[in-house]
């Protein structure tokens, strides 16, 4: 099978592949580029733990083949903090304890960055709907709802 | 361990060209020269998975996605027109559809996730033929039609014909494309509403969909007309048009909307379901669902908002 080119924009820094017609997303992602944040989990769009942002939307990573992605702008887990220092989100979900295997917790953060880009004050309501698509098996959820409303605060007081 | 499971999971899906063109006589040229060996591809919520499990086996994907002018909702010529490649968030979000069209802003924001809703199309979803499907059943109750083209032309389906059996309808997906999606948005003294009933509020197919359509004439206190769509109650998405019947011209009482929904009940046909109820739980609940959505709609035409 014959390779093709494409051009992608990971965490702000223009990347060109080359990619077969079939691979996914998120392969191209863990594989090629080594930024293996973005978890695998059930491969079917439903637990949630490849969630990227693409064109400013939280999307499953593990159903879009890499080649509709061409031309895409991408943030990754790895792409959150900010010359080394955490996300507020970030650090709202290690002080709150909102992490306990760690597995969801990319597609968690990502989640709830896509919402408080365009909801810098959401209620408890919206954020339950925001981080409905990433399953959390050791039930943390309160917690994880905890630090997002945590975060939202610092954010609106403090900026990114 | 399950043996039917495959843990390992590169390259579990194959096809062999991915093709992205930029016209729907592109696109349309690609399928046929495939000879039936392409899908289509938009959001790939569904698609994904079914290659994945190999209930589809394309060597072709013909991505639409970079094709113009099939991602817009709009108000033309007394119609509300989707594209091809208008997706459920942009649906759910929209406020023409919240204003005339409720029902559907109400279905396509309850499917799967807001993951699945960034992705997934509206079309992709009733092209998938599936019996409950969150957006079929509210633009069954709306009245919808289907516009699917061809390298041999264009035809317009309305939804009563489209559904033929689960998952499958009157398009050819290897050769045609739909391109739109359009229905006559309500009017003054009209309404609508969807309910669902699933076991959680996201990524859970629904035990149960409903969506009525209520249109009143409040001088007389009787409905012009009611639609009630329903599913999965049948193999193909489902009118209860006894139960429509029933509500059609008549003065409304209590006695009117508790017959309507034991007709409705009567008239679906649910299966016993692993993952849905019995039989006898499932009819009940259509008895009960039914009987909501019309009293929920009448309230909405009262101008409460419930």
């Amino acid at each position: 099978m014959s390779k093709e080119k494409i051009q992608i924009e990971v965490n702000g820094k223009m990347v060109t592949l080359e990619v077969e017609p079939d691979d996914l997303l998120v392969d191209v992602l863990r594989g090629d580029l080594g930024l293996t944040g973005t978890k695998v989990g059930c491969r079917a769009g439903e637990c949630g733990s490849c969630s990227i942002i693409l064109n400013g939307k939280v999307v499953t990573s593990c159903l879009i083949p890499a080649m509709k992605a061409d031309g895409g702008k991408i943030t990754t887990i790895e792409g959150l903090e900010k010359d080394g220092k955490l996300h507020p989100l970030q650090k709202a979900f290690v002080e709150k304890g909102a992490i306990q295997c760690g597995f969801c917790t990319p597609g968690m953060l990502l989640s709830a960055k896509n919402l408080l880009d365009q909801n810098p004050d959401p209620t408890l309501e919206e954020v339950k709907i925001a981080i409905s698509g990433v399953l959390c098996r050791c039930t943390g959820y309160q917690k994880i709802i905890h630090a997002i409303h945590v975060a939202s605060e610092t954010i609106r007081k403090q900026g990114v | 361990m399950n043996q039917g499971m495959n843990l390992v999971w590169s390259k579990s899906l194959h096809w062999e060209k991915y093709y992205r063109p930029q016209s729907i006589p592109e696109a349309l040229k690609l399928l046929e020269e495939s000879g039936g060996h392409a899908r289509i591809i938009a959001g790939g919520t569904d698609l994904i998975p079914q290659i994945r499990n190999k209930e589809k086996e394309p060597k072709v994907l013909v991505d639409i996605t970079r094709l113009s002018g099939l991602n817009e909702i709009k108000l033309e010529n007394g119609f509300i027109k989707m594209g091809a490649l208008v997706t459920h968030s942009q649906v759910a979000e929209s406020p023409l559809i919240r204003e005339r069209a409720l029902a559907l802003s109400e279905g396509a924001s309850r499917l799967g996730s807001p993951q699945i809703r960034n992705l997934g199309t509206v079309v992709g979803n009733v092209v998938s033929g599936q019996p409950g499907a969150d957006t079929t059943i509210p633009l069954l109750a709306l009245d919808a039609r289907v516009k699917v083209v061809s390298q041999r032309g264009e035809r317009i389906i309305p939804f009563t014909e489209f559904f033929i059996d689960t998952g499958k309808t009157a398009v050819n997906s290897t050769r045609e494309m739909v391109t739109e999606i359009s229905f006559p948005p309500l009017i003054e003294n009209e309404t609508s509403i969807s309910l669902r009933l699933a076991r959680r509020k996201a990524l859970a197919l629904p035990i149960l969909t409903l969506s009525v359509v209520l249109s009143a004439d409040l001088e007389k206190k009787a409905f012009r007309y009611a639609r009630i769509a329903l599913g999965p109650v049948a193999p193909v998405p489902f009118r209860a048009q006894g139960a429509e019947k029933l509500l059609t011209s008549v003065l409304i009482t209590d006695g009117i909307i508790k017959e309507a929904a034991q007709k409705a009940a009567q008239e679906s046909n649910p299966r016993t379901s692993l993952i849905r109820g019995s039989e006898e739980y499932r009819r009940a609940i259509v008895a009960n669902l039914v009987e909501r959505g019309i009293r929920k709609g009448i309230e909405r035409l009262e101008g409460k908002h419930v």
